[in-house]
């Protein structure tokens, strides 16, 4: 077994009659392929934060006024920002990825009187919304239009 | 602690699920150009001069709808909320269980300060 | 075939201080499945081990065990998919009670605790015997049954129990099979006991602990699901809470 899980993971509502070991985790934990991607996209969260915290700062320099403005979008330029954002672009596909693979069976069966559709038509749906939304969100912040 | 948390979950799942799903959408489009193509030079910077990236942000909808500032405070809200939970998920996955109280409502407090944040810098606009 | 080295755990508690591993040399036959091995040693080699198994073709659920660290059915995996060394350990995350026999008590609390039966609702006393009289048995359409069946097909094998990284780590978390069996309970149109069910639903043992590791439907020999029901039933308990909020309960019933 890899490691001890925790002591009373599955414990018993009482007291068994005899002397029980404690429980374990898997072996294969940590190696797991599927364990380690698991891992990943939670850990995602991390990248979520940064990002979030970053355009926070972002946008109250905007609303400081032009000076403030330049500035920041100036400071964005250091490799190690531009790095960062690479590594966010990453990390939010790979979210995007898993979660729409992971959203149809999450539907419920019926939606008051209704169903809702295929779960093959809800995963492509995703897909469209994402590229429709990010293809226009692109355009308009580079100036392609409006 | 753990209780107050458990009495939550559906507001705080809710705002995560949005996280995931709506914070991802409006995030790409905001890292590619913000983050990558413009710094990198790929797009010209005057697309986000201080006029245009004001006017963006403080776009209305027939006058009266703030598109702008909505589409600003969900892309810079939600993600918080996704970060949290994740994040909180990843410490139980280490074998946080026991602390689960204490450092999840640490994370929720963080995405509500920078909610807090995030919503007043929009609304600075 | 090749000898292979079947590897097993040991633990008496009258002996033993901790869990240790025992190694077997078992002459294996070509078609053989995990299980088999283990009975060859049982009735040739060492008659002390123990382990539970039962009907040998993946309906009952009684023989999971954890091979070459994934939980597995063992009657249902091939042997001939291993190589020269087969790790055998009693199911993760369950306390060890003997050898590769695991305590199931906590998994029969949890699974209790969903109250797992058709509940109906109080029908008042004036119309009992209208009711006996005009409705007769219960009347489920096909497409109604379609959107539990999959649930209902579980075999309490426990093996989603040791692949979840949240029933490692939260003791009190109901666990796949607990919730995916409540879940198949609030949506039979039969059951009107979604209200009770929510509650524990959304109690200590909270569905919202689950975060989608999606592990438990991996291994699940059965192909219920429990993810999906999991995250139906997370929906289920936001729709509740929601209701709560606009209509106070408690009045009725």
């Amino acid at each position: 077994m890899a490691g001890p899980a925790h002591p009373h993971a599955m414990a018993p509502p009482t007291p068994g009659r005899t002397r029980a070991a404690p429980p374990q985790t898997p072996s294969t934990w940590w190696g797991s392929k599927r364990i380690m991607t698991y891992l990943l996209f939670d850990a995602t969260g991390i990248v979520y934060f940064l990002v979030a915290f970053v355009a926070i700062r972002l946008i109250r320099d905007l609303g400081d006024g032009p000076l403030a403005w330049a500035r920041a979008m100036e400071s964005l330029q250091h490799p190690i920002y531009i790095a960062f954002h690479v590594l966010c672009l990453i990390a939010v596909i790979f979210v995007a990825v898993r979660f729409f693979r992971l959203f149809p069976k999450a539907q419920p069966p019926t939606i008051g009187p209704a169903k809702p559709p295929p779960a093959a038509v809800i995963h492509a749906m995703l897909y469209v919304i994402w590229i429709g939304i990010t293809a226009v969100m692109t355009a308009i912040l580079a100036g392609v239009i409006f | 602690m753990k209780t107050i948390l458990l009495r939550l979950e559906p507001i705080i799942w809710l705002l995560f699920g949005q996280g995931i799903l709506i914070g991802t959408m409006l995030l790409t489009g905001w890292i590619l150009v913000v983050g990558i193509l413009i710094p990198m030079g790929m797009v010209d910077a005057e697309a986000l001069s201080y006029a245009r990236a004001h006017s963006l942000a403080t776009a209305s909808l027939f006058g009266f709808v703030p598109l702008g500032k909505l589409i600003l405070a969900a892309l810079l809200v939600l993600p918080l909320w996704k970060g949290a939970h994740h994040v909180r998920s990843l410490l139980i996955d280490f074998g946080g269980g026991e602390r689960d109280g204490i450092v999840g409502t640490l994370l929720y407090l963080i995405a509500i300060v920078g909610s807090v944040m995030a919503i007043m810098a929009v609304v600075g606009l | 075939m090749a000898d292979k080295t079947i590897v097993i755990t040991r633990f008496d508690p009258d002996k033993d201080e901790a869990p240790r591993k025992q190694e077997y040399t078992v002459p294996c036959e070509p078609n053989w499945k995990v299980l088999d091995a283990v009975n060859f040693i049982k009735d040739e080699l060492d008659a002390t081990i123990s382990y539970r198994w039962s009907c040998r073709m993946a309906v009952c659920g009684s023989c999971g065990m954890m091979v070459n660290g994934e939980p597995k059915l063992t009657c249902k995996t091939t042997l001939s998919d291993y190589g020269d060394r087969v790790d055998i350990e009693p199911l993760a995350n369950f306390p060890i009670v003997r050898d590769l026999v695991v305590e199931l008590d906590g998994f029969m609390h949890k699974f209790e605790s969903v109250k797992p039966w058709i509940m109906r609702a109080k029908e008042k006393a004036e119309d009992k015997a209208a009711y006996h009289e005009t409705k007769g048995t219960f009347s489920q359409s096909a497409e109604e049954l379609g959107n539990f069946k999959q649930f209902s097909m579980c075999i309490n094998c426990m093996l989603c129990y040791s692949a979840c990284p949240v029933v490692a780590n939260e003791p009190d978390f109901l666990g796949p099979a607990a919730i995916a069996l409540g879940h198949r309970y609030n949506t039979d149109s039969r059951d009107q006991g979604n209200d009770e069910r929510n509650e524990i639903f959304r109690g200590e043992g909270t569905v919202f602990s689950c975060s989608y590791a999606n592990e438990c439907s991996e291994v699940c020999p059965k192909n219920v699901d429990p993810a999906a029901a999991i995250n139906q039933a997370k929906f289920g308990a936001v729709i509740d809470w929601a209701k709560g909020l606009v209509i106070p309960r408690g009045g009725s019933n």
